[in-house]
């Protein structure tokens, strides 16, 4: 494909044009070599590219225009060593301050080596709020329970927090780099493990990478298993969201209840799949050994335990005034971050990327979608798609009855070729999107739907009591592990 | 060890973990496991923790806050890596931001295995370790 050049005005004025149209942007991805490229994921479900080719070290920032991607171009200039043209902010995002000046670890075409990191070296700059009477309290990386790692900035004044400023990227291990140069048939357990809430999630956009670079029809029967098993994923996610919701309000008996109605869930599906996350559980042209009949059950069991769990969450008054009004997030805010997954359907985006993945053609899905932008927007929304989730599951059962495995088709080891796949996890759009050559990663970026989501919650805090932001945080639920890779 | 303990309180530290095994030591708090009742509980501060339960393969950048959560639990105290990433044979071996398990940093005095371990393993080793202090 020869593109003609662009005008750095024409970058921008694309771009801009895309969003407007109401499309999604899956990745800001930059290559070795001085190439970036966006891809969009349009309302008629095409995927189309932007491409720019750099002279030098630079290219045009979009921030200030589409402000969804101010990470996405803070973390190509820490780790490609690329410069964002006229970005508004460029602090160090995922760079720890300890890095070697040149270090650039994705630039090359290589795995990265570990270089020698300087023993001492000031923090990255933080962002706060000055002024009389105003108090900085810093929180983290480690926690007081059992969380991911993370370090948060707040900037408060009596009760009230009115910044908060991230420093996130605590657990960032350099996956990416990790893939650089694999044989991407042996990728998959390391995709698997990218995030152990979002797994089924990332395994089915490389299966569906690898089978789309091969130009490979996937049979009903895989289709019917991945729809299975992305829809046990969002259960149990949002099982386990929907405990800790009340968690954060002591409202003790919401949480056990929901914890057991998890482990339950889980035990079944260990059963039915073979592990307790689901790990290890999507492959290319081929689909697992499965007990329909015992995952329909299980089905059953749980929507039995859980009617009176839901009458009891939202019976109780207190509990529910508790939700009202805390953590707002405007539409405006969620459309202008490009928010996703629950955060956006509980501030009353419609979008769920599961109405564009070909995967869910013909099936009729209850999408879930709130208006009131707080807390108990989000806890509707979950509490909606669980519901959805078991009677899409339902459907499917009635179809599929195949048994055993199947094993269709092996993937060819010289692959060529490059891929931009998304699916819907249960915390909103995740897409890949990943270059091979001769069966050889050459750029695998991940962009998971907390990436989107945490600037977010930067917004919906400010204005709210110190007090309430393990609500808020609990609300949102956003894993680290997804973002920092 | 000279300390006779009846309730092993630990403080938890994710070092680089995908939350798989943050998943399993909080199911270790439904009523199925009821780690409390085996005398096991998760605590706020390391400064009264006797010792610290660590996940993921220790980031470049969680190692020094590893370390000093580690300073802050008071003597005599143990080093629990839970998990394979904790353990040294995780997926994220070799990544440039990271180190290759727990032991990098310091000898841990239990290695629980799995990816992520299955609660009642987490449950039935640190209840047969716990044994060999007294
Ligand atoms: S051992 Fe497995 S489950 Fe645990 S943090 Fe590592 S990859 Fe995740």
């Amino acid at each position: 494909m020869i593109a003609a050049l662009m005008t750095k005005k024409e970058w921008i004025t694309n771009n801009v044009r895309r969003k407007n149209l109401g499309a999604h942007v899956l990745g800001v991805t930059a290559f070795a070599g001085g190439h970036i490229a966006v891809h969009w994921l349009m309302p008629s479900g095409q995927v189309v590219q932007d491409n720019w080719d750099m002279h030098g070290l630079e290219f045009p920032s979009l921030t200030v225009e589409l402000p969804e991607m101010a990470w996405d171009e803070r973390e190509i200039h820490d780790v490609f060593g690329y410069r964002p043209q006229g970005h508004p902010d460029l602090r160090a995002l995922v760079r720890n301050p300890r890095w070697p000046d040149e270090f650039y670890p994705m630039a090359g075409l290589n795995a990265p080596q570990k270089p020698p990191w300087r023993e001492v070296a000031p923090n990255n700059p933080e962002q706060t709020v000055e002024g009389e009477g105003v108090t900085i309290m810093k929180v983290g990386p480690t926690h007081a329970g059992i969380i991911e790692s993370g370090h948060f900035v707040f900037s408060i004044i009596g009760e009230n927090i009115l910044h908060l400023d991230l420093h996130l990227f605590q657990n960032h291990r350099g996956v990416e780099g990790q893939l650089q140069g694999r044989l991407i048939g042996s990728v998959a357990p390391l995709i698997s493990r990218i995030c152990g809430a979002d797994t089924v999630s990332h395994q089915t956009n490389l299966a569906m990478a690898v089978e789309e670079m091969a130009g490979y029809q996937v049979p009903d029967e895989i289709k019917w298993q991945r729809i299975l098993l992305l829809e046990s994923e969002r259960i149990l996610s949002h099982l386990n969201d929907l405990a800790q919701i009340p968690a954060g309000v002591g409202f003790s008996v919401a949480n056990q209840k929901a914890l057991t109605m998890k482990e339950r869930w889980q035990r079944g599906l260990t059963v039915i799949f073979g592990h307790r996350l689901l790990f290890d559980t999507v492959h290319p042209g081929k689909s697992l050994a499965m007990d329909t009949a015992a995952l329909g059950a299980l089905i059953t069991q749980l929507q039995r335990e859980w009617r009176p769990w839901r009458s009891l969450v939202q019976g109780h008054h207190g509990f529910q005034d508790r939700m009202k009004g805390v953590g707002m997030v405007r539409q405006s805010d969620a459309l202008r971050f490009g928010g996703q997954g629950v955060v956006a359907r509980a501030s009353g985006l419609t979008f769920d990327a599961r109405q564009l993945m070909p995967l869910y053609h013909g099936w009729h899905v209850d999408y879930a979608s709130e208006t009131s932008g707080d807390v108990s927007g989000r806890f509707k929304v979950r509490l909606d798609e669980v519901e959805a989730s078991w009677r899409l599951m339902q459907g499917v059962l009635q179809r599929y009855q195949i048994h055993s495995a199947l094993p269709f088709w092996e993937p060819p080891t010289d692959l060529i070729g490059q891929a931009a796949t998304f699916s819907e996890s249960p915390h909103g759009l995740n897409a890949h999107i990943v270059a091979v050559d001769r069966g050889k990663v050459i750029r695998y970026h991940v962009r998971s739907g907390t990436f989107r989501n945490w600037p977010l919650l930067s917004k919906a805090v400010a204005g709210n009591a110190v007090g309430d932001f393990p609500l808020i945080n609990k609300s949102f639920e956003l894993c680290y592990s997804c973002l920092d890779r | 060890m000279g300390k006779s303990i009846q309730v092993l309180q630990l403080r938890h530290v994710d070092a680089g973990s995908c939350n798989g095994c943050e998943q399993e030591l909080t199911a270790l708090g439904n009523r199925f496991y009821d780690m409390q009742h085996s005398g096991i509980d998760v605590v706020a501060s390391p400064r009264h923790a006797d010792g610290l339960v660590v996940t993921g393969p220790v980031t470049d950048t969680m190692k020094r806050p590893l370390m000093q959560d580690w300073d802050a639990v008071p003597e005599p105290k143990w080093l629990i890596a839970l998990g394979d990433c904790a353990a040294g044979c995780g997926v994220f071996q070799g990544a440039y931001a990271c180190y290759s398990g727990v032991a990098s940093v310091r000898p841990p005095d239990l290695v629980i295995m799995g990816c992520p371990p299955l609660p009642q393993d987490i449950l039935r080793q640190i209840t047969v370790w716990r044994k060999t202090l007294d």
